[in-house]
């Protein structure tokens, strides 16, 4: 299948930092891919360079099966983007702003109206952008996005800023996009939004993706049962350790992080009371991407994962 | 392309800066023909039951006389196009240009017409439609005014001009301007800013003028004379003299010092201006097309 964004090698240096370097994706057409990183990271510097709005310093970037550098028009006309902040003209009103875009892009007047409805932004659309609140901005930004009716929509932080109703509102317009076959790709630094509406994810630092995956996939690295024991603590790892179907065993404290499926909590139980240890707590190891994220990004160096 | 224009004249249409200048360079294109108006009045006595003042020479009073009939409010309305109009062309250029890159809007639609020089020429054709708008709304003021001051002074009126003159003169004040607004395009694009087009546009016609006005002045010739001639002001000079005679004025009873022997030819002025206004296009259009576009300001 092609893929809906195909980069290569794409690195991006301003001086002697490099922004983005060597970055390598592969985003499905029909997926809301989470392109993820803390700030700084180089997450619209990308997005900037997905756009032909910044010249690669290498490699090479496919945006719906066209080469950005050499085919920009064709790429870009499946696309709709929100970059960093909402940018309108503040002089007109929401609508009005659309219409610009819109008269710019021979696109029919009613692509507006149907755009504003989309976004629930009609009642407010003759106010002028100058007085919109930041929720009412990210939701014209949107609008702006979905115009052209793209195949592809790029939309970078959008809910930064946003109050705790205003990202859940943005988070469900994303989620009903996404239900109309469109592909998604959007950028962000916050992960339970991330988790709650991504199928796949890519985490990036400094310029660099450290892994690739579904959601499902990186939740599922790391899970596994939490004991807390009584007594002697490195002997019950070494006791655990032994067992075929226990993967890795990390002591933090009086407590271990055991690789295993949870119907075998019983059986780490009686082993252990076998030799004298108590347990005091055991329960099933809960892992959010958050701690998934926070894990990868602060690992030096960065642990290149694959799919 | 058209689509673009559209989209641009739009946005002018609607924004306030726009409205500001033009009624800033109306109300001043007002004030200077009232005062002529005063000085031709005072001169005829028509304040003063009868009593004349004589504040300006004869032939300078016949001059602002014609500047108030037909066709000679043509002349002075282009005049002040190409005097105080080039001052509100750089404001309004350096708005149009500078603010895309303060609000961000410019990689919104550089995102989705990713033709950066078609882009940029739809902004410049827009520009200048809106300063061909604004001259032609000043030529109706000079109309209604030179209707109202006919109907009080005698002798306001001149030979009648050729079918030409009139369509001809706007489109020579429109090049004037050209080198001036594509410098603060250029200079907009190049700091990315409304107050660096602004600073660039103000900087060149401050210098350009100044050293016009110098050589103008001096009426220097030679090989001095030669080199100042390739500087843009006495080439726009040349434009603006010709404008000012085709509808029946002479520019040079106005100013005592004004030899109009040593302006360069039409032709030459011609060229000149064009080069230089090609010269910031191409800084202009090489500057966007090679540079990364980042957030707003």
């Amino acid at each position: 299948m092609d893929a809906a964004i195909h980069t290569e090698g794409l690195t991006k240096r301003f001086g002697t930092r490099t922004a983005v370097d060597q970055l390598d994706l592969h985003v499905l057409p029909g997926c809301v891919f989470g392109f993820l990183g803390p700030n700084g990271s180089g997450k619209t510097t990308t997005i900037g360079m997905l756009l032909g709005l910044i010249r690669p310093s290498a490699g090479r970037a496919i945006v719906l099966g066209h080469d950005i550098a050499h085919e920009p028009e064709q790429a870009l006309a499946g696309v709709g983007a929100m970059i960093e902040a909402p940018a309108f003209y503040p002089y007109l009103s929401g609508r009005d702003n659309l219409r610009v875009l819109a008269l710019a892009g021979g696109l029919a007047a009613a692509r507006v109206e149907a755009a504003l409805d989309v976004v629930e932004l009609a009642d407010r659309a003759g106010d002028k952008f100058r007085f919109y609140s930041q929720g009412m901005r990210q939701r014209l930004g949107i609008a702006a996005a979905l115009l052209a009716g793209p195949q592809l929509i790029m939309l970078d932080e959008p809910t930064n800023g946003l109050d705790p109703a205003g990202q859940r509102e943005i988070r469900e317009l994303i989620r009903m996009l996404a239900r109309s076959g469109r592909t998604i790709f959007v950028s962000s630094h916050l992960l339970h939004e991330a988790e709650q509406m991504c199928d796949e994810v890519a985490i990036l630092k400094q310029g660099r993706v450290v892994t690739v995956g579904t959601v499902a996939d990186l939740l599922r690295r790391g899970r596994g049962l939490l004991v807390r024991v009584v007594g002697d603590v490195a002997a019950a790892a070494g006791l655990l350790r032994g067992v075929a179907w226990a993967g890795s065993v990390d002591q933090r404290g009086d407590t271990l992080l055991v690789d295993a499926p949870t119907e075998h909590a019983a059986e780490i139980t009686s082993l252990l009371a076998a030799h004298a240890i108590s347990v005091a707590e055991i329960r099933p190891h809960e892992r959010h991407l958050e701690d998934f994220f926070l894990e990868v990004t602060r690992a030096e160096p960065p642990d290149k994962m694959t799919r | 392309m058209i689509n673009l224009i559209r989209a641009e004249w739009f946005k002018l249409t609607r924004r306030p800066l726009a409205w500001v200048l033009l009624a800033v360079f109306l109300a001043l294109l007002v004030l200077l023909l009232m005062t002529e108006f005063l000085v031709v009045g005072l001169d005829d006595g028509l304040f003063s039951g009868g009593a004349r003042a004589q504040l300006l020479s004869a032939e300078q009073v016949r001059q602002f006389r014609l500047h108030l009939g037909f066709p000679g409010i043509f002349g002075a309305v282009l005049g002040h196009v190409n005097g105080v109009g080039g001052i509100c062309a750089i404001a309004l250029a350096a708005g149009v240009i500078g603010s895309e890159y303060g609000w961000g809007t410019l990689r919104i639609h550089l995102a989705r017409q990713p033709h950066r020089g078609r882009y940029l020429i739809a902004k410049i054709i827009g520009l200048l439609l809106a300063l061909l708008a604004g001259i032609l709304l000043a030529l109706l003021a000079g109309i209604l005014l030179a209707l109202l001051f006919g109907s009080l002074l005698p002798g306001t009126g001149g030979a009648t001009p050729s079918v030409l003159a009139l369509p001809l003169g706007v489109l020579r004040s429109l090049y004037v301007l050209l080198p001036y607004v594509l410098c603060t395009v250029a200079c907009s694009i190049l700091g990315r800013s409304v107050v660096a087009g602004a600073l660039g546009g103000f900087l060149f016609l401050a210098v350009d003028a100044g050293l016009g006005a110098l050589s103008f002045l001096a009426g220097l010739g030679g090989p001095v004379g030669f080199l100042l001639n390739l500087i843009v002001q006495p080439n726009i000079n040349t434009l603006i003299v010709l404008n000012s005679q085709s509808f029946g004025l002479d520019p040079a009873a106005l100013t005592r010092t004004m030899d109009l022997t040593t302006l360069p030819s039409p032709l030459q002025a011609a060229l000149v201006i064009g080069v230089y206004s090609a010269l910031f296009f191409a800084s202009a259009y090489r500057l966007l097309l090679r540079r990364d576009i980042g957030g707003a300001a």
